[in-house]
């Protein structure tokens, strides 16, 4: 599902790559950690496979697309099936939960009967089906953390990236957050989530990918936070 | 693409900026404007030439001896100069006037000076031919052909004067061009200022749109048509400033000058005619600038 073949990425105000010779194969319904230090490369590699930045050197697969090499044209379509959650929610303060929700399938174009369908199925399923009219500003950091989930799930992406989604919040929701985050896993949807968060990655023994000054140093099917180098 | 979204994505984006949009349009409507008194000076220009160069004739003034010994033009050397006028390419008529003639016409001219009237005598009047072009830019063949020919005193164009009178038109007309065009580029950085602030309050909704994967028309669609809205709006504006002006002012300050005739009117029918060219270039160089303005400015 996610593939990079020797990638690189160099920024050009910075003289060290932010990726260095990156090779990673993920497969479909997968769900990887991302780990390592501050700027160690993992926001550089989630933007590299949303096409927010082009490899400098190397190839990027996602799905079927070699995300270096699209068009421009056609990045829309690769986004599309490729969801995203951040650790500051990114939500439109002006709009409700069920808007903010129903904003990203507006703005693909998808008609209105399939958006009052799905909306409210998301919602339900991230356990916010009583809150559909509030606003963003009503709800805790949890909550709105899962508007932001639903958000990203709502058109059934392949492909779920999640940069540090429990940064923001304190353990106990985080481990609520990881829960939506494992069901979305189990649906089918690969899942990559960016952390610092060690307790998570410890009780969850998923696959964990390691990165120190943007190289691999670790790859470990059933990984740790800190130790089993 | 859902139109309703767009739309609603359109209104809010004019009414969050609501005292920019206001500049981009007056700073668009004052250009337009500008630009379309500009189009309708030249349009009475061009209606001021058919009109003038249509009455328009070379004289060619006879000589003394001519003027006064000859009073039919039948004899040598007026009626072989009448002949050779009447045979030159481009002559449309040619009359003659007798100083009986031209001291009559004076008298006419001047009846309500009385003084003058009577200060003129005959004899200080020339006989002349009236020389009627086809086209009055062949004045220069006339005038060299009979310039210093026997009997002739000289040969005078009368489109002379009309020169200078259109030489002043077309400079109000190109002034109100160059001003219509500083206009339009205080509009142009307006209208790209007002883009790049829109789409910098509405960076997050960009930003998700992006992420969610809209397509760059979805994305930037609002923020264009957000600018050509602006842009009809300051065209409309414009048709109404110079409607208003036409039967406010213009009528009311040369009404005099029209009911004489000396300048055709400017018709509701003259503005209706350049409306729709003012609400296009309105609408165009905002879209224009919005495009080049979110492809230099805004990610995708």
């Amino acid at each position: 599902m996610i593939r990079l073949e020797h990638v690189s990425k160099a920024y050009k105000t910075s003289t060290r790559p932010a990726l260095d010779n990156v090779s990673v194969e993920v497969d479909k319904g997968e769900f990887v950690f991302l780990i390592g230090p501050s700027g160690s490369g993992k926001s550089t590699f989630l933007r590299l496979l949303l096409r927010e930045e082009m490899p400098t050197k190397g190839d990027v697969f996602v799905a079927d697309w070699n995300v270096g090499k699209l068009s421009r044209r056609r990045v829309p379509q690769l986004r599309q099936r490729v969801g995203c959650v951040f650790q500051d929610f990114r939500l439109l303060n002006n709009k409700t939960v069920a808007e903010n929700v129903a904003f990203a399938l507006e703005v693909i174009g998808k008609p209105r009967h399939t958006i009052q369908k799905v909306v409210p199925e998301v919602l339900e399923m991230v356990g916010l089906d009583g809150k559909s009219e509030r606003m963003p500003y009503e709800l805790s950091g949890g909550e709105q953390q899962r508007v932001a989930v639903a958000r990203a799930f709502v058109n059934r992406p392949l492909v779920l990236l999640a940069d540090e989604p429990t940064g923001n919040l304190d353990p106990e929701i985080s481990q609520d957050i990881m829960l939506l985050l494992e069901r979305i896993n189990r649906t089918g949807t690969t899942v990559m989530m960016a952390t610092h968060n060690h307790s998570i990655v410890d009780s969850m023994r998923r696959r964990v990918v390691e990165l120190q000054l943007g190289q691999l140093v670790r790859d470990d099917a059933r990984g740790v936070y800190g130790v089993g180098r | 693409m859902r139109a309703s979204f767009v739309f609603s994505e359109v209104v809010t984006g004019l009414r969050r900026n609501l005292t920019m949009t206001v500049a981009m349009i007056l700073t668009t409507a004052i250009s337009l404007g500008l630009l379309g008194g500009g189009l309708l000076v030249v349009t009475t220009i061009d209606r001021m030439q058919d009109l003038y160069y249509d009455r328009v004739e070379v004289a060619v003034f006879l000589s003394e001896d001519v003027s006064a010994n000859d009073p039919e033009c039948s004899a040598e050397p007026c009626s072989s100069l009448r002949a050779e006028l009447e045979a030159t390419s481009g002559v449309e008529s040619v009359a003659f006037e007798s100083r009986e003639d031209a001291f009559n016409r004076f008298q006419q001219i001047f009846e309500s000076q009385p003084e003058l009237r009577e200060l003129a005598r005959p004899e200080a009047l020339p006989a002349s031919f009236r020389v009627k072009l086809a086209d009055p830019q062949r004045f220069d063949v006339i005038a060299q052909e009979f310039t210093g020919r026997a009997g002739v005193d000289r040969v005078q164009d009368q489109g002379e004067y009309l020169e200078e009178l259109f030489q002043t038109l077309s400079g109000v007309r190109n002034a109100t061009f160059a001003v219509a065009l500083v206009q339009a580029l205080a509009a142009l950085l307006l209208i790209s200022n007002t883009i790049q602030v829109s789409a910098f309050t509405r960076r997050t909704e960009v930003g998700i749109m992006r992420l969610t994967g809209a397509t760059r028309w979805y994305t930037q669609l609002p923020f264009l048509l957000e600018a050509v809205v602006a842009g009809l709006i300051g065209g409309v504006l414009a048709v109404v400033g110079l409607t208003t002006a036409k039967t406010a002012f213009i009528d009311v300050v040369l009404a005099d000058v029209f009911e004489a005739g000396i300048v055709p009117r400017i018709t509701l029918s003259d503005i209706a005619f350049i409306s729709p060219v003012l609400l296009l270039v309105g609408a165009g160089i905002s879209a224009v600038t919005g495009y080049v303005t979110l492809r230099l400015y805004v990610r995708t």
